[in-house]
């Protein structure tokens, strides 16, 4: 198996690839990012190189999966570049979260070399509503909401636009709609969240959360390289608790306020301080909760979530 | 009918902790045991509550109680739970209707004593992992009958016989009495929805009557002998499962009222 990853320059990029080089069954890493020269990066080898492509560019996409992906042998691609900061928006955001997902997932299907695409999606796509069920499983619905924010209505965008190819493309493909990554650096709303010493939340609701950690990320991303099931699968993570309890094992202080008043209040937060949570992003589940349901992960490709967040301030549970 | 001599309900077995002390659906056995023992002292000296035939629960395994729905508020999924936790041990996961978590306050503490929201996915995971869970099929319509359709059962929905069909779980008629006399209600505010209510009763009196309340358990019901899992998917065949269910609970509601006759207190 020889394996392109994007956003390799990131947390969970870096964590990926130095996994997959420890890998006996995986020749090749190609690296792609959008940095010079791969910060955090092994160094270019026999089995490992870096490339700086701007994949939202139509031609570089086309050049890097006809040049650098067919010498190395490339057959297997691994994408999940989205433009992490909440606060923006616009085409260029756009470009980034769904364009470069459309062209790569495209480009990939007609490939000739390249049999296997695993795109990381991320529960967000989900609609959480009171009317549905606490276990998401992957036939719920997702955010179709237009007025939805930009940030929601990418991700789902980009998701669908995989889910399209499955079952067309030459190359399996396999969605896998992950818990959030609750690591810095990673574009967690959550690791923004508790960011602050006093976590506000609303007033008589104390929903559960489903996190996930790098290392269940990463297992559960190379578990579905090596496999060629197509689909689409929960990835949920080991933590489920109450958000009360995230908070508490963060070392935050925990202050409930009536629902209404959040919103405003973090966005006063954003202005002032320049974090990046957003309130409209997660009213849903900070009311309603919303756990991902694993079992098809677990049935296809043996995932399970083994890894609890080391919290701050608390001994890493094994 | 015997009354089952109530016992303390010993550990609570078939609890799935999902490494925080809360299982996937929030339930909380410290939350769930304080609530038991504070609600049971209360509901000992008010509702006086008498059961008879709780031998008919399974004590593991998948199964299904499925129950009349009566009174201003739900007490019954309350003194229900309580009667089968002393009288088994077993957790009971009352299955709530969609409007519920949108409820502040009566949400998280629903959900830390193991009620959860009915829907087919929930549903099924908990008796694919071996749970009891409870279920009105009258819903929401049951609540605030009129005194003059007290024990009539309104809408009757098949949900709990295409899961007891799915997972081969047993159903167990639940007949509760005294909760549609304890609390009358006068009628209901049709066009107050806020957070998602479908109705807001009006009840004749500000607290239930401190009325003696009865909880008779039926014959388990297993839907599913003769049939296989697919059966499920066969609208006709759920139809007359769940007909089946009502037809032995109605005539358990008949027998009770009889059983009780004159006797509220």
């Amino acid at each position: 198996m020889n394996v392109l990853v994007t956003g390799a320059t990131t947390p969970l990029g870096r964590a990926i690839i130095e996994r997959l080089l420890r890998t006996p069954e995986v020749g090749q890493v190609l690296a792609v990012g959008a940095e010079h020269g791969g910060p955090g990066l092994p160094s270019d080898s026999g089995r490992f190189r870096y490339e700086r492509v701007d994949l939202t560019r139509p031609r570089s996409v086309r050049d890097l999966l006809y040049g650098p992906a067919r010498a190395h042998g490339i057959d297997t691609v691994l994408h999940g570049v989205l433009h992490r900061a909440a606060r923006d928006r616009g085409a260029r955001v756009h470009a980034v979260n769904v364009e470069a997902t459309r062209m790569l997932v495209q480009s990939c299907a007609q490939h000739p070399q390249i049999r296997r695409f695993v795109l990381r999606s991320g529960a967000e796509v989900y609609a959480i509503r009171p009317d549905e069920p606490n276990l998401l499983d992957e036939d719920h619905a997702l955010v179709f909401d237009p007025a939805a924010p930009q940030w929601l209505r990418d991700r789902v965008e980009a998701d669908l636009v995989a889910c399209a190819q499955i079952g067309t493309a030459a190359a399996s493909i396999a969605v896998l709609r992950c818990a959030e990554i609750l690591a810095e650096g990673t574009g967690s709303q959550l690791w923004d969240y508790l960011g602050s010493r006093v976590c506000l939340r609303p007033l008589g609701f104390d929903p559960m959360i489903n996190v996930l950690s790098i290392p269940d990320a990463v297992a559960a991303i190379v578990g579905a390289l090596a496999s060629d099931a197509r689909g689409v699968f929960n990835i949920p993570g080991r933590d489920v608790l109450p958000l009360s309890r995230l908070i508490a094992l963060a070392g935050r202080r925990d202050v409930p306020v009536p629902g209404p008043l959040l919103a405003p209040l973090y966005r006063l937060r954003t202005r002032t301080v320049g974090f990046e949570f957003r309130y409209d992003l997660n009213l849903g589940r900070f009311h309603l909760g919303g756990i991902l349901d694993g079992t098809r992960a677990r049935a296809t490709f043996g995932y399970e979530p083994r890894h609890a967040i080391a919290y701050p301030g608390h001994a890493a549970a094994a | 009918m015997s009354t089952l001599i109530h016992r303390p309900a010993v550990e609570l077995h078939g609890f799935h902790d999902e490494g925080h002390g809360f299982d996937v659906f929030g339930l909380h056995p410290p939350t769930l045991r304080r609530t038991l023992a504070l609600g049971g002292r209360l509901c000992d000296r008010y509702f006086r509550t008498r059961s008879y035939g709780a031998e008919s629960i399974p004590l593991d395994g998948p199964a299904i109680l499925v129950a009349n729905h009566g009174g201003a508020l739900p007490i019954d999924a309350a003194l229900l739970l309580l009667d089968v936790d002393r009288a088994t041990g077993r957790i009971v996961r009352p299955i709530a209707d969609r409007f519920v978590p949108s409820l502040p306050v009566i949400s998280t503490w629903f959900a830390r004593t193991g009620a959860v929201v009915g829907t087919h996915v929930n549903a099924g995971r908990l008796l694919a992992r071996g749970e009891l869970i409870a279920i009105w099929p009258e819903g929401s319509a049951g609540i605030a009958k009129p005194a003059r359709d007290r024990y009539q059962m309104r809408t009757w929905q098949v949900g709990h016989a295409e899961l007891a069909l799915r997972h081969r779980a047993p159903v167990v008629p639940v007949a509760i009495l005294g909760c549609e006399e304890s609390w009358p209600v006068l009628g209901r505010l049709r066009r107050f929805h806020r957070f998602g209510i479908p109705f807001l009763p009006i009840p004749a009196l500000p607290l239930p009557l401190p009325l003696r309340h009865h909880i008779y358990y039926g014959a388990p019901i297993a839907l599913h002998d003769g049939l296989d899992r697919d059966a499920a998917d066969d609208p006709a065949v759920v139809a007359r499962a769940a007909a089946r269910v009502r037809l032995a609970l109605s005539a358990l509601i008949h027998d009770a009222r009889q059983a009780r006759a004159g006797r509220l207190v």
